[in-house]
Formats: C-alpha cells, structure tokens, sequence
C-alpha cells in the first residue's frame, strides 16, 4: 500500500531548510538533550533503584619501584614523601598545606587534598607502589516501589508537605490580592504612575539572598525593627505586645516567610496588573458610566473580569512557583525553622538528598513534585485557556 | 466636556488624596527594609544592639563595608559572579537567536514536535532534576568546574520563546529581497533581522544576567570550592560564619544587591516592558 506523501516532502528546498533549520537548533537542543531530558528521565528512573556512592582507586598515575620501602614506611607513620607531594602539587595542584593523611591500612593508604576536595590511594602491591586517583563509582540496585512507600510513610514528608501546601493556600491568594489592590492605586495615580511603580518594583529585582539575610536580621526577637515597631505602634495606644519570637516559634515561622514573600512578589505583580488595566478599551468604562454605574461597580464589574487573562496567569505561576519554595527558608532560619515549621517539600529533596545521601527517595520525592505541578500546569493549558482568553 | 459640581471636585480631592496616601504608604513598606540594612551596615557595633534604634547611624561607619569585604574572599566571589552572568547571558542569546529564528521563520519537518517539546521543558522544575544531574555531573567529572556553573546555562526556553515573538514581527518581504540578492540566511539571521530586534535581545539579557547573578541552589549542589561561590553563595557562609555581627552582614549584603539595583536603574524601561510582556503572553 502506498501511503499518502505530503506536497511538501517533494521538494527539495523544504529538505535544505529542515536540514538548516536543525542546525540553528543543535546548540540548543544538544544542551537541553544533556541537562534538561536526559536528567528527566532519570529522575523517573533513579526514583526506583536505591543508589550509593563508593570511592574506589582509579587507574595508576604513578608507579614507584626504587624506594616502595621508604614510601610505605613514611606512610604508615601518616608522613607523606616529599617527591609524591611535588609529584601532586605539579600534576594536580594540590596545595602541600591542604594534603593529609586520611586513611592508614597495612598497605593501602588515602590521601586527601581539603582544598581541592580530592582523594588518592597509594596502594602497595608486593614491591611495587601506584598512586592512583580516588573516583567515585554510583551502585545502583532496583528496588521496585520501595522508596515511593519510604517517602509516603515519612513522618517529614507529610510535614514538607503540609508545610508546602499551607505556604501556598496562604501567600498565593494574599499577594495576588494585595496586587490587585496596588494596581488599582496605581491606575488611579495619573501624576508619579512611573515612580511609584518603580519603587515597589524594587525587592522582585533584588537578590533574593540579601533580601533573606535583612529580614532575619528585621525579624530578630530582642533587637529587630519589626518587633520595635509593633510594640512602639501598640503603645501608641496604651497597649503592650508581647515579644513575638519570629523565627524560633514554631507558629510564627511561616507567617515570617509569607510576610517576606508577599513584600518581595507584590509588586512584581501589580505591574503586571496594571500593564492588563492599561489594556482595557475605554469604552467599556464609556459605557458603564453612561449606564450610572458607580466608581466601585465599574471596578468589581468591568476592570476585573476584564482582568481575568492577567489574573489567572499570576494565579498559575505564583502557584506552581510557590510549590518550589525552598532556599529562602534556608537563608531565613539558617536551617528547616524551629521543629521543622519551614521544612518544605524541595527542602525534603535537598536534605534527601544532600545531606543524607538518600539519592533514591530524593528522586521518589522529585516525581511526586512534579505531578503536583503538572497537574496544576495541566489545568491551566486545558481549563483556564480555554476559559479565559475570551478576548483578543 | 461636561460641567461638574463643586461637589465633585471635592470627593474628587479627597480621593486622589488617599491613592497618594496608600501609595506613599506602600513605598515606605518597601523602602523600609532597604533603609534598614544601609542603616545597620554603617552602624557601630555597640549601636546596632541599641533600643529604641538609632535610625541615622551617628557616627557613619563607612569602614564597614572594608571590613565586611575583607572578612571573605569577596573581590573572587564578584569576579565569579561577573564571570558566570556575562558568559551565561551571552550562551543564551547566541544559542536563542538561531532557534528562536529557526522556530518563528521557517518550515521544516518535526517543527511541531520541537516547538511541544520546549513548551514541554517549562513544566519540569528544576529541582526535580537536581538528584539525576548531580549524579550525571559527577559522572563526566565536573562536578567542582566552572563548565558546570556555565554550560547547562547557555541555554534556554523563556528566550527561545521571547525572540520567537519578537521575529515573527519581521515582514518576511526582506527576507525575500534579501535572498533574491544573493544574502544567505545566516547572514541575513545577524545583520537585518537581529538589529530589528534589539529590545527583544535586551529584555532576554537583562533577566537573564539577573537569574544568573540570584543563581544558589544549583550551585551549592554542583560544587563545594570556595574559589568557585559567588557572590549570594559566599553571603550565606558569611552569615554562617558570623551570625551577629548584624552591621558586618547587612554591609555585605549591601554591596550584593547594589551591581543590580545599578543595572535596573540604567535598563529600567527593559526590564518594566519585558517583564509586562511575559505577563500578557
């Protein structure tokens, strides 16, 4: 049987621009391919297999048959022979300073660089000594569902998640709330529009480690700016507060973070809003004026249903960015927060991870991230796109 | 236009009256942790500890910032920070030209599949694929490089996807004219339609020299030299290192934020319009 063959695939011009159009593509696609698909998919496969690191001696790099004695002696008395120093230092350089020895066997013997975090074995075999590389080799054993069923019974899985999940319920809605509001103002400010919206532009720019770093710094419980503020601000009123331990109260360490949050994203936000406001057709308001609709119900019934394709987007993106959230908490509390409050789902994966060396439930925990967040991308390709982009 | 009562105009006053009001009032919010940290940073450290605070630090303690800088290796770590942006930013728009031309102007067999394959890539977070590219990292021996900071980096959907926009615009006549006298595509690629896109080129640049210079997760996991932190990683050790010497931090953390606050108040209109822009996609 024949199959049907697109006009285009006859001529040969559409095979010399699909030919350069895959060059212009290569370097792109040959980056991706390694760093973005390729790791992909192991993310999938790793989360089956239980994986482990061991440092084994790599291939010989120097071999010592005059003076093997004199080496192995100095060795075993954790003294490192001058030529193999100079040998390390003009091969590798390896600062003399940082190189010590680690491990002192019979006649096996590990060496270890601090400065450039390396590792060599020196290995005496009969009369003969190698100075060999320590490479790391990664075992990896299938262990079926396991890690999934590990990670779903951690009792610090259910936390990063519950912890996730109420960061989101709460800062999503409030910052976008609150940009609303700003885009509003905004909109109204004809005179000094740009100003004001440069300036509460500001904190989305800014590095967000030295944003971190200054809110630990407002948030300290004896001498930081917030807590001077609330208790000068009651007492304008007769009142005392008690002294709020932001960031060593299990209670108030994610109302830290989403305060921190809600300043940095703002604003951001509001420009996004108010470039939508700018958008919108003056007759509509034309329109509702001459209906003698008031300032309010022009504002709830015409700017923001017509705001709706902005609204949504924000939506969308602080929500699947807000299910990321992780190195702030890092910076913030020096750590997961008191009692674990800010310990968040990536943070899991990090720990998992890094820290633990758990490379298999970290990838387990990676998969279930992202369905959560395919899901939510799901739904805004199918659901609101279709919903939403009613004009234009 | 139509006559207003007195009325009117005075309901009207008081209302600009409170949008300056709740604006002004939304500014100080802002600026308030700003002024903080400049506050702290030229403080005596006997007056940082002092309450009710000193708000205008008297003396100015410009000495701060010397010995903030000189208690880490920081002239290494803005090289390092300098170095991975500029060398990042310019892979990624060298590497987006192309595609994002390729993908906008041209017909070629498995243009679809390509095209859902980079949307595709918008869904992964990143941090699901940290465990596999640890693992491949430490495989192909770069793990503690400066090709490891760089080289996933010079490539990327969000500019593919802006250029893209931006080239479409272009009215394919000039590609036709220029074809009929003798240009080459290549050619044509960089000197006519690239210089009609400049702004789309520069909002790409702008964030991502931004993204770059923000960078921390990636390269925490990726290394662990201190000759290879930059400047937000070698500030998070610094914090380590000396959790209460408040003015000390807050200087450093000062001369983090002031390479882009200098870049956002130069490109301004770039970054408010490319921002904008993504936002209306």
């Amino acid at each position: 049987m024949k199959l049907p063959v697109p006009q285009a695939w006859k001529s040969r011009r559409f095979w010399r621009e699909t030919l350069e159009a895959y060059v212009y593509l290569l370097p792109t696609l040959a980056v991706l391919g390694l760093f973005t698909f390729y790791p992909f998919i192991n993310a999938f496969l790793y989360s089956a297999y239980d994986i482990g690191t061991r440092t084994v001696p790599g291939e010989p790099v120097l071999t010592v048959t005059a003076g093997a004695e004199e080496w192995a002696g100095a060795l075993r008395r954790g003294r490192i022979p001058e030529p193999l120093v100079a040998f390390l230092a003009e091969r590798y350089r390896v600062d003399p300073e940082q190189l010590w020895v680690r491990l002192r066997e019979a006649n096996r013997w590990v060496l270890r660089d601090e400065g450039g975090k390396r590792e060599f074995v020196v290995l005496r075999e009969s009369e003969v000594l190698t100075v060999r590389p320590a490479v790391t080799r990664w075992d990896l054993r299938p262990v079926g569902w396991k890690n999934f069923q590990a990670v779903l019974a951690d009792r610090d899985f259910h936390k990063a998640l519950l912890n996730t999940t109420k960061y989101v319920i709460i800062s999503v809605p409030v910052t976008l709330a609150l940009a609303l509001l700003l885009a509003t103002l905004l909109n109204q400010a004809v005179r000094g529009r740009g100003l004001f919206r440069t300036a509460n532009f500001l904190p989305y720019i800014t590095p967000w480690v030295a944003v971190a770093m200054v809110f630990r710094w407002i948030y300290n419980r004896d001498i930081g700016l917030l807590n001077y503020l609330l208790s000068a601000f009651a007492g304008l009123f007769g009142q005392e507060v008690s002294v709020l331990d932001w960031l060593n109260d299990p209670k108030l360490a994610l109302p830290a973070l989403i305060l921190m949050q809600v300043w940095r994203f703002t604003g951001y936000q509001a420009l996004i809003l108010l470039a939508g406001m700018q958008g919108i057709d003056r007759e509509y308001y034309e329109a509702a004026r001459v209906d003698g609709a008031s300032a309010f119900q022009t504002w709830w019934r015409v700017t923001v249903p017509l705001l709706t394709p902005q609204l949504f987007f924000l939506l969308i993106i602080s929500l699947i960015g807000s299910f990321r959230i992780f190195e702030e908490v890092m910076i913030l509390f020096m750590g997961a927060g008191p009692e674990n409050s800010g310990l968040t789902m990536v943070y899991y994966i990090f720990r998992k991870a890094f820290e633990s060396g758990h490379y298999g439930p970290a990838s387990a925990a990676s998969v279930i991230l992202f369905a959560i967040i395919f899901a939510l991308s799901l739904f805004q390709l199918t659901v609101v796109q279709r919903r939403v982009h009613y004009e234009r | 236009m139509q006559r207003r009562s007195s009325g009117y105009w005075v309901r009207r006053a008081i209302w600009l009256l409170f949008v300056y009001g709740l604006l002004l009032f939304t500014v100080l919010l802002t600026a308030l942790p700003f002024f903080w940290m400049v506050t702290t940073s030229l403080k005596e450290r006997a007056a940082v500890h002092r309450i009710p605070p000193q708000w205008i630090p008297n003396p100015a303690l410009w000495q701060n910032y010397v010995e903030a800088w000189n208690s880490a290796p920081f002239g290494r770590y803005f090289f390092n920070s300098f170095f991975i942006a500029l060398t990042t930013t310019v892979g990624d728009v060298v590497t987006s030209i192309p595609a994002g031309y390729a993908l906008a102007k041209m017909t070629f067999l498995g243009r679809g599949v390509i095209l859902a394959l980079l949307l595709g890539t918008l869904m992964i977070p990143g941090q699901m694929l940290l465990v596999p590219t640890f693992i491949l990292v430490n495989r192909i021996g770069w793990y503690n490089t400066y090709q490891v900071l760089i080289i996933p980096w010079t490539a990327g959907v969000f500019g593919i996807f802006l250029l893209r926009q931006f080239f479409k615009t272009v009215p394919d006549e000039l590609w036709d004219s220029a074809r009929i006298d003798g240009c080459s595509r290549l050619r044509y690629m960089f000197q006519i339609a690239v210089p009609l896109i400049r702004p789309g080129i520069a909002t790409v640049a702008l964030l991502k020299f931004v993204a770059s210079w923000n960078a921390f997760l990636w390269i925490i996991v990726m290394t662990d030299k201190v000759e290879l932190r930059t400047v937000p990683v070698g500030l998070r050790f610094l914090q380590m290192e000396m959790g209460d010497y408040h003015h000390l931090l807050m200087a450093a953390a000062t001369m983090a934020i002031v390479p882009i606050l200098v870049l956002f108040f130069f490109a301004q209109k770039q970054f408010i319009q490319g921002i904008a822009r993504t936002g209306l996609k």
